[in-house]
């Protein structure tokens, strides 16, 4: 009985922390549409969404409403079947990602669901194959992509969906090859002993790190190049070029599939600033000791969320702006620069690190 | 195939263009430019002195009457035949319209018609916001006119208005 009522508790925090993540996940996209609309406007000197709620801040939430209220079309022709779960294979992934993601000292969503208690937060490692999970579970979504312009029968979609396809596929390879790296360095798959290493003041982010030669700078530029691939921001975003495809694979998509979709996207940039400051930025430690370092407990935890959440809203400003500044690549320039740059560059730079890891460092 | 030097020059350009673009959408991103939007309900275009509005007929503030003489040269003249003139004949001595509507709805503004207006008493006024829900709301009569035209501007400004007719026609 007791072994009962403990599996219910058990459960029940699962689940409770799955809808945690979910509500942030719908929060955070709701934001960063919106922060979106408004970087890119105020780039082009113009105002943004400014009339729904204070400021416009309600504008995303409106639309958001009237994607729900819209009608489901299925077009004739189409699989109904595939059509109807192709959003459900995109959204899983990008959710299914945020299990590892260390968003505080003790608080990736796989920590918290082994916690007991509160004085235990931060004290349990995290899941010991952090990364390879990462990597294995973000290249699923690209099923989902396949499906649904597979299942539209529109060759807009599917036009779109093998551009997705051949463009997903060659820019994993970079990805994990820049994401080996920091994991090299640091001798652990696991996101929060990643972190910790990256402990003290900024100097000793990975980014600035120099005990595997230039190999970890390298792997950033590489991470930020590829990453923006994966997540098909504009110099990118060839599998939903409006302008010469409508819109990609979700061109039959409409009402609350669409909004899945949509999801997924904006969940997918989120990760990837997540990832990068994971890997990179020092995670979820202060930049500089005195900003939370010398705490300790539930007290740094809290602060370690503030620092990782300030530092993945950095760089999701920095992939805006990127985005509303760089024009679309061709498709063949896209497959030339992971096929005969990024792919050699990072097997060179691997080598690099290999060899500074297994040789130089200090033991 | 391309020469070596240029693949070079490519690779290094790119290290060099990239930061140049991003640089320039940050400074139009920062205060130096400032936005050109205009919040329109709220911000009124200020409209320019020759701006084509809805015709109408202005009032003079020394009778409190439209100074028209229904003479018809403007329904002649209207290329869509929207304007309709009465006589008043009740006065011989003073003509002026028993009855006078533009069907806005099917006006090109063209202007044409305070152009043959012998008294200048017709001019194009400087209300654009006309949306009705209905299509007889788009029928302005007399009174409407009038009270869009409000009062007729001073002698000079009517002069200047004529003048630059003038300069216009001649030209």
């Amino acid at each position: 009985m007791d072994q009962l009522i403990q599996l219910a508790i058990e459960l029940v925090k699962i689940v409770v922390i799955a809808v945690v993540v979910l509500v942030f996940m719908m929060v955070a996209v709701l934001y960063m549409v919106l922060k979106l609309r408004w970087v890119i406007a105020r780039i082009q000197s113009r105002l943004g969404p400014n009339r729904t709620g204070p400021w416009g801040v309600l504008q995303t939430v409106a639309d958001a409403l009237k994607l729900l209220q819209k009608e489901d079309i299925i077009p004739c022709g189409a699989d109904k079947w595939l059509f109807t779960i192709a959003p459900a294979l995109v959204f899983i992934p990008a959710y299914l990602v945020y299990v590892v993601i260390p968003f505080g000292r003790g608080m990736a969503p796989s920590q918290l669901a082994m916690t007991h208690s509160l004085g235990e937060i931060g004290k349990l490692p995290g899941l010991s194959i952090g990364v390879m999970y990462l990597s294995a579970i973000s290249s699923i979504g690209v099923i989902g992509i396949v499906v649904a312009g597979w299942a539209s029968n529109n060759k807009w979609s599917l036009l779109g969906a093998f551009r997705g396809a051949s463009q997903l596929i060659a820019y994993e390879v970079p990805i994990i090859l820049a994401m080996v790296v920091p994991v090299l360095v640091s001798g652990s798959m696991d996101l929060s002993a990643i972190v910790d290493k990256q402990a003290g003041g900024f100097w000793h982010w990975n980014l600035f790190q120099l005990q595997a030669g230039p190999a970890l700078p390298i792997a950033f530029l590489m991470l930020i190049i590829a990453g923006l691939a994966e997540i098909n921001v504009t110099p990118f975003d060839i599998m939903e070029a409006e302008s010469e495809l409508v819109a990609g694979f979700n061109t039959e998509y409409s009402g609350m599939k669409f909004a899945l979709f949509f999801l997924a996207e904006f969940a997918a940039a989120f990760t990837l600033a997540a990832i990068i400051t994971t890997l990179f930025l020092g995670g979820y430690n202060p930049p500089l000791a005195f900003l939370g370092g010398q705490l300790s407990g539930l007290a740094f935890s809290a602060v370690s969320l503030f620092w990782f959440l300030a530092k993945c809203w950095v760089l999701v400003i920095f992939i805006m702006w990127v985005r509303s500044t760089l024009p679309r690549v061709r498709v063949d320039q896209l497959m030339n620069l992971a096929w005969k740059a990024l792919i050699p560059v990072g097997l060179v730079n691997l080598l690099l690190a290999g060899a500074y890891v297994t040789f130089w460092m200090a033991k | 195939m391309k020469n070596k030097t240029v693949i070079i020059k490519d690779i290094i350009n790119s290290f060099v263009s990239i930061p140049k673009g991003l640089w320039i959408t940050l400074v139009n991103w920062s205060i130096a430019r400032p936005c050109v939007t205009e919040l329109y309900p709220e911000q009124k275009r200020q409209l320019p002195q020759n701006y084509r509005g809805i015709p109408v007929l202005p009032v003079d503030p020394k009778t409190g009457k439209s100074r028209c003489i229904a003479c018809g040269a403007c329904a002649r003249m209207c290329p869509e035949h929207i304007i309709t003139v009465e006589i008043d004949k009740s006065d011989p001595k003073d003509r002026k319209p028993s009855e006078f509507s533009i069907d806005i709805s099917r006006c090109m503004w063209c202007g044409l018609c305070t152009e043959a207006c012998p008294v200048n008493c017709l001019v194009m006024g400087k209300d654009f916001e006309l949306a009705t829900y209905t299509r007889e709301g788009m029928i302005y009569n007399l009174e409407d006119l009038m009270r869009l035209g409000g009062e007729f501007p001073a002698e000079e400004v009517v002069e200047e208005i004529a003048e630059e007719k003038k300069e216009e026609s001649e030209s």
